[in-house]
């Protein structure tokens, strides 16, 4: 009795404490992750907390929990988008890069501990999957933005390097325990490979959906819906499992799929997921460190460090090159991919599976891999914000529109209600129902002025303080934005190039004015058209391109198409580097090939 | 890249007097057009062309209104501080208060961009920009202009 209400303080108190850490400092980042694993180890056997815990089976259940949650709230916040733009490079690193990373850092590990191959082996795969959480924590703590292109490409792989690791280190168990034999070998492993990716992936599409369709059809108590969502995906997670699928592949999908439609009390299962996620995360590493016996983690220190400086600066940068040989990527971007290898709870929950298996070593394998995490989060994490600047992927964030009121209504009805306060420097002040111009299908509903409603026939101007009410197709609530807000101060736009140009600007003027040169039958192009082209893709802001002595920087974006672009008079020069070579080379190649026959 | 070369106090204009983007473009050609004898007519259509691309303002109440001339035998750069900030259709929708205008040959190429570049960057350093709005006579801003050359170098 008295134990489990100590548990719960325990439990209690450290979710408070974290949260209070959390809240004291937003550039907190990677240090927080630090705090939940040291508070695990705080109240551990070699803490002050003195707690002899050693139930790696409890841990293995309840970290598998957190990690479906993690996955899932991590699919809930990737956009289609973000899919779109990176799942090319995000899957040559979630499964080739995985291999890539586990091979060279088993080899480190094979070289510094006399174990034999398939342990260091172990220890490679599972410390070889970027842990989700650390990643998309770390990528979005406040006053860092990254370029979209590179963070895309990092939370993809993230989220979908999990199965491909956990399924190497099930394979790796059974073959270091002998449950596996060497006949087996030859078509059972890809096979069951393929199998988990399809199946798993399969079902997060489909129960994706059926949880969509659940959640938009079903009446409900208002506060059951997150709880329908999160039973849902526990639910695939479990199912998919036992059909031989990738339960962490099935949620993340699932995640996706739920994230991106319209849902009824959308903004509360999004809430609720991220404290769920949160509480997940705390759990996790708590546990971890609980589990973790410090003293005797010491023997293994200067081998385990070797391991982890090998996993960060050679496996991961060459899984990096080797996976982005043909992305669109500049050097300076790939560098920050290789560098943002962040390790965290999942590796640790992945060292957990060969002790449950009885593999021998397990113990060192357990141990190894905490401080390979340990070390990643303290070099990578904590130099994250540090490396984007010196590698110039950050782009000054966004304001964030303020001012607009936005209303859930059911989704199958394709609308929005979004309601302005009209304020002195809003464009709509003081001008009448005619002169408002409002997009196609939008409609205005009412106009509040002082507590009364403004009928239709009573309302010739617009006034400051009216609160306005308008149901709109949610992709012109941009086009209402501009309309009702004041006007921001764009400063994101005048920190990224030295002059800004709209998208809509032909060409061949912009070509004559900075020493740029085409060809002929590109002049008419607006210039927006020709960085997109030449970009390929869809763009993302901070995208950019060397034109001549000049580099090209998308600064605006609507949709798929650029509005706004950027001249640097300086440019980067790692993108230089990367674009003028070859170039030259080319001429020169050329120029070599045209003198010969003369 | 020197911003003396560029700009000499005889190019520098303490206290504009302009209402509108048109007219202080308008009395930086007529300055510019005095010393180097250029017409006036053609800096000013040169400048608007530009304009018409997407405005010089680059924020912070800074404009570089810049284009090139074949008539110009070199780089040419005149600074004005303005009496009263003007509406330049700033990329910030911020008015403006000081200009830099750059006129270059039509075969300066990387020279051009270099001074482009130059210019740039000195007014992107905020606190040189306080120093210039706190100046108000022509030879101190020339002063203030030509020390930041011994800070780049």
């Amino acid at each position: 009795m008295d134990a489990a209400n100590h548990l719960i303080l325990l439990g209690g108190g450290l979710m408070l404490a974290a949260i209070l850490t959390g809240a004291l400092s937003t550039r907190i980042g990677a240090p927080l992750l630090l705090v939940f694993l040291g508070a695990g180890m705080l109240v551990g056997e070699d803490g002050p907390g003195g707690i002899q815990y050693s139930d790696y089976g409890t841990v293995y259940t309840l970290a598998s929990l957190a990690v479906a949650v993690i996955l899932f709230d991590g699919g809930l916040r990737t956009s289609f988008r973000t899919v779109r733009r990176s799942w090319g490079p995000a899957a040559w690193l979630a499964t080739v890069g995985v291999v890539i990373t586990a091979g060279i850092t088993a080899a480190a590990a094979w070289s510094v501990f006399s174990i034999p191959p398939v342990i260091a082996l172990l220890i490679g795969t599972v410390v070889a999957s970027t842990d989700a959480a650390a990643v998309f924590l770390l990528l979005h703590q406040r006053g860092l933005e990254i370029r979209e292109r590179v963070s895309a490409t990092l939370e993809l792989e993230s989220g979908a390097n999990d199965p491909m690791a956990i399924l190497l280190t099930m394979l790796l168990v059974s073959i270091a325990t002998g449950t596996l034999q060497a006949q087996d070998m030859g078509l059972s492993i890809p096979l069951s490979l393929i199998k988990a990716f399809v199946v798993g992936g399969a079902l997060g599409l489909a129960g994706g959906q059926a949880i969509s369709w659940a959640v938009n059809r079903l009446m409900l108590a208002p506060g059951l819906y997150p709880v329908l969502v999160i039973a849902g995906a526990l639910t695939l997670f479990g199912l998919s499992h036992t059909l031989g699928g990738s339960g962490f592949l099935t949620v993340y999908v699932a995640g996706i799929v739920v994230g991106n439609q319209r849902l009824r009390a959308q903004v509360v299962i999004r809430r609720f997921h991220d404290g769920i996620a949160w509480i997940s995360q705390i759990l996790l590493l708590v546990m971890l460190g609980l589990l973790v016996t410090p003293h005797k983690l010491v023997p293994d220190l200067l081998p385990a460090i070797a391991t982890a400086l090998a996993m960060v600066f050679v496996a991961r940068p060459a899984a990096v090159a080797l996976c982005l040989w043909r992305s669109r990527l500049t050097l300076r971007e790939r560098l920050f991919v290789a560098w943002v290898g962040l390790r965290g709870g999942m590796p640790i929950y992945m060292a957990i599976i060969p002790v449950l298996s009885g593999v021998p070593e397990a113990g060192l394998i357990f141990n190894v891999t905490f401080i390979v995490v340990l070390v990643s989060l303290v070099l990578q994490g904590w130099s994250i914000s540090a490396v984007a600047r010196l590698l110039r992927v950050e782009i000054p964030p966004a304001p964030e529109p303020q001012g607009r009121l936005d209303i859930d209504i059911p989704s199958n009805l394709d609308q929005d209600i979004v309601g302005y306060t009209i304020t002195p420097d809003s464009p709509a002040a003081g001008l009448s129902r005619e002169d408002l111009r409002l997009p196609g299908r939008s409609r205005l509903l009412s106009v509040l002025r002082g507590n009364v409603v403004v009928p239709e026939q009573g309302l010739d101007h617009f006034q400051t303080g009216d609160f306005v009410l308008l149901l709109t197709p949610p992709e012109q609530g941009l086009t209402l934005d501009r309309l009702f807000l004041a006007k921001d101060k764009k400063t994101r736009r005048v920190a990224l190039a030295d002059f800004v140009i709209p998208g809509a600007a032909p060409l061949g003027s912009v070509c004559d004015a900075y020493e740029i040169s085409v060809a002929d039958d590109q002049r008419q192009k607006s210039i927006g058209q020709f960085v997109s082209d030449t970009l390929g893709g869809t763009p993302g802001i901070g995208d950019s391109l060397l034109a001549g002595a000049v580099e090209l920087v998308v600064v605006q974006t609507e949709g798929d198409r650029i509005s706004s672009v950027g001249i640097r008079l300086e440019p980067d020069h790692g993108a230089a580097w990367e674009t003028v070579v070859p170039r030259r080379l080319l001429s020169h190649i050329r120029r070599w090939r045209l003198r010969r026959p003369a | 890249m020197d911003i003396t070369t560029l700009v000499s106090p005889e190019n520098v204009i303490p206290n504009l007097k302009a209402t509108s983007k048109k007219q202080a473009l308008q009395e930086l050609a007529r300055h510019a057009a005095q010393i180097t004898g250029l017409n006036e007519r053609a800096v000013f259509d040169v400048l608007l062309d530009r304009e018409r691309l997407g405005t010089t303002g680059v924020g912070n109440g800074i404009a570089i209104p810049h284009g090139k001339l074949a008539a110009l035998p070199r780089l040419f750069g005149v600074f004005a501080r303005l009496e009263r900030p003007i509406d330049f259709e700033a990329i910030d929708e911020q008015p403006v208060d000081l200009i830099f205008l750059l006129l270059a040959p039509e075969s300066a190429g990387a020279d051009h961009l270099k001074a482009l570049a130059r210019v740039s960057r000195l007014l992107r350093d905020r606190s040189m920009c306080e120093k210039l709005r706190a100046t108000s006579t022509a030879d101190a801003l020339y002063a203030l202009l030509a020390a930041s050359e011994a800070q780049a170098a």
